[in-house]
């Protein structure tokens, strides 16, 4: 268990930032924030959906600002050094010189893999390569970090086989390589199973225990309250300390009441001794299973990462063909995939949401009530990437609603939603079983799984 | 098991590119009999060889077709005709020119593919970046070999995606054109962003390096791979020469 260490006072980063704006923005998205980062401390810095957090992270990281495009007016202290930022002078930044002192972990890891080594033990030791370390430093550096955060039995395997959790610890050991002062991690916990946050967790703790300041930007400070040094609330662009009562807000999970089922309602959804595989699988991801879901029931799928959950909502929604059992669905069903980057092709939110629906379909009256439905009809102009990730998670969810399925499914669907996010999403969820329709989910997201779910299917 | 070859990649490449420009210089039908031979034994060696006579099967039955039809079945010369259908005539010197192109070709092709088949392209990346070359050479050929199947799969979770809208699902060629149109737009979107998103985090990593790179992949070599490597680079740039030279020698004298 992590123990504080002893106080030490001088900060190894400061941010002293009066205001921050893009290049092509008219208003500061950031504006006086003040933070000082201590060794081995936990600042949490907590914030909606496009509330500047990723900002933040890139302009503590030193991404930002970009020479000459973007206007930073403030001082940034960094390894005793001071660096000044004015509208008439921005300095050009070494980011890698930079990254030595603060380095920063993207919410999606596989990022900050260069994705192009063969084993882990080479991607931990790219940053090194690009310093020239000669050939038997580099391994007894790789050798000693992979034992002190436990990633020796990762080391000779291929990182573009690793599973989600597994990517992250990489990712986090490739950072910690080059010893960095501060590592600012942006979701580090985000759709993660349990076991795969505890063992991001306990390297996280590992790293602090070495004396690495830790800044972790998050939706809800919920799962770092009790560990946090400081904590933040990022609003209207600028930091708020967090008081008590505004964790305890923080920590409360909505806990919606538990609604009966009629025992004698429609079954929408049945499925028995059902084994699915992969084309060309050696063996199957889901085996013998039977479920049954009837209108107005709300089943949420549990289990580990590669349990199956995503091929079983693939399965119902008819992208995969069971090998062996009996599927069957009563009524029309609408998938939201867990990456909604992969889901998106349009120009604009309203082009996307009607994509694939004949012009002069009935269902095209539908798009501009579902935009408003999830809070996105100011957004109908915007193309789909310029959106913060939660407005971009709900523009997935608004392309599945827009054909009425009476069968929603959704994987991993709290995964880059902000709290006001979730709250619409609770809302949809409600008024597709109200309506007589059937939800059926998958989620790491313990706290959002029992507000939601009627019965929890353990996937094994 | 395949079997890999444990030699630096530059010495199978140099090897390679020697035995290419030989045998088309040579121009000899048994000498690339020869060739393409060795190339089924070692592949067969590697435990390759299914993957390598389908690969080449596939590039080259449309090349010697092709080559049979330009110089075989529509040619002008004016040899005798072995057969022929109104305008098509076969002719002896006909098939000869499109046996020795086509097995040229085959030799260019077949050893290509062997190359690809015996050189692990992570040592062919380490070996590129501990050369003198610009270190953007090495991640252009990197990205170039593992981004395209992470591409790959990008591309199928498009699919996916509008399978589900009900988009892209038509069958035959028409389908296929349909599909490639729809997913093309958000393939290239999605891919561009991707290297943005990677570009800021390989710059932090200090990449590319400024001054001296060092790989921890070990690369194996010798003075004898070396030594290798600088004869068959010689060979291939003067052994056409030199068979030029004796071709020119031996029209003189007649």
């Amino acid at each position: 268990m992590y123990q504080d260490l002893p106080a030490l006072t001088s900060a190894v980063l400061g941010l002293s930032l009066r205001s921050f704006t893009y290049l092509d923005g008219q208003d500061p998205v950031l504006h006086d924030v003040e933070l000082e980062v201590f060794p081995g401390s936990l600042t949490v810095i907590s914030g909606q959906s496009g509330s500047g957090k990723s900002t933040l992270g890139a302009i503590l990281a030193g991404l930002l600002p970009r020479h000459g495009m973007d206007e930073l007016v403030g001082t940034i202290s960094v390894a005793e050094t001071q660096i000044e930022f004015s509208k008439s002078s921005t300095p050009r930044v070494d980011v890698s010189q930079w990254a030595r002192h603060t380095g920063l972990l993207p919410q999606d890891a596989g990022h900050y893999l260069s994705g192009i080594r063969g084993t882990v033990a080479e991607e931990l030791a790219f940053s090194l390569e690009n310093e020239g370390v000669p050939r038997e430093q580099m391994h007894q550096r790789v050798q000693e970090l992979a034992q002190k955060l436990h990633l020796e039995h990762l080391l000779e395997r291929n990182p573009q086989e690793l599973s989600g959790g597994q990517e992250r610890l990489v990712a986090l050991a490739a950072l910690a390589m080059s010893e960095p002062d501060v590592l600012v991690l942006d979701e580090p916990l985000a759709g993660l199973d349990q076991q795969a946050s505890a063992v991001v967790s306990t390297m996280i703790n590992a790293l602090r225990a070495q004396g690495t300041a830790i800044v972790v930007l998050v939706d809800s400070v919920r799962a770092w309250a009790h560990e946090a040094a400081s904590l933040w609330s990022l609003e209207q662009g600028t930091l708020k300390a967090l008081s008590s009562d505004e964790q305890e807000q923080q920590d409360k999970v909505t806990k919606e009441t538990s609604r009966s089922v009629p025992e004698d309602s429609r079954v929408l959804l049945s499925l028995n001794s059902v084994n699915l595989a992969y084309p060309g699988a050696s063996r199957p991801a889901v085996q013998d299973l039977d479920l049954e879901v009837r209108a107005g029931q709300c089943i949420g799928l549990a289990g580990a990462n590669g349990s199956g959950k995503t091929t079983l909502l693939k399965a119902i929604a008819g992208l995969l063909t069971p090998v062996d059992g009996r599927l069957e669905t009563f009524g029309d069903s609408g998938l939201l995939l867990q990456n909604s980057s992969d889901q998106l092709f349009e120009r604009t939110v309203l082009r996307e949401v009607s994509f694939g629906i004949p012009k002069r379909s009935p269902v095209q009256q539908r798009v501009p009530e579902v935009l408003a439905q999830l809070g996105l009809d100011s957004y109908a102009q915007t193309h789909p990437y310029e959106l913060p990730a939660s407005a971009r998670r709900l523009v997935a969810l608004a392309t599945v609603l827009v054909r009425d399925p009476e069968i929603l499914l959704l994987d991993e669907p709290t995964e880059a939603l902000d709290e006001v996010g979730e709250a619409i999403l609770q809302e949809v969820i409600r008024s597709e079983l109200e309506r007589g329709g059937a939800v059926v989910l998958s989620t790491h997201d313990g706290d959002f799984m029992e507000a939601t779910a009627h019965r929890v299917f353990e996937m094994s | 098991m395949p079997r890999t070859i444990n030699l630096h990649p530059f010495t199978i490449l140099a090897v390679a590119v020697a035995v290419v420009t030989m045998t088309t210089a040579a121009s000899h039908w048994w000498l690339s009999c020869a060739v393409l031979g060795l190339c089924l034994f070692i592949s067969g060696w590697a435990g390759q060889l299914k993957k390598l006579s389908i690969l080449s099967g596939v590039m080259l039955l449309p090349t010697f077709l092709s080559l049979l039809l330009i110089h075989g079945l529509v040619s002008r010369d004016e040899s005798p005709a072995i057969a022929q259908w109104g305008p098509a005539r076969v002719t002896v010197h006909g098939l000869e020119v499109a046996l020795s192109l086509g097995l040229r070709t085959a030799v260019l092709v077949v050893v290509g593919l062997l190359c690809g088949l015996l050189i692990d392209k992570h040592q062919l990346v380490a070996a590129i970046d501990l050369s003198p070359v610009p270190p953007q050479l090495g991640y252009l050929l990197a990205a170039t070999l593992f981004l395209l199947p992470q591409m790959a799969e990008k591309q199928r979770r498009i699919g996916e995606a509008q399978t589900l809208r009900r988009m892209g699902t038509g069958k035959g060629i028409t389908g296929w054109f349909q599909r490639v149109r729809l997913r093309a737009v958000p393939l290239v979107l999605a891919s561009m962003q991707d290297a943005q998103d990677r570009a800021v985090h390989l710059s932090a990593r200090g990449f590319p390096a400024t001054a001296t790179r060092t790989r921890l992949r070990t690369v194996p070599d010798s003075q004898v791979q070396r030594a290798i490597r600088w004869i068959a680079i010689v060979v291939a740039v003067l052994g056409p020469v030199l068979i030029l030279v004796l071709v020119l020698v031996q029209l003189g004298s007649k």
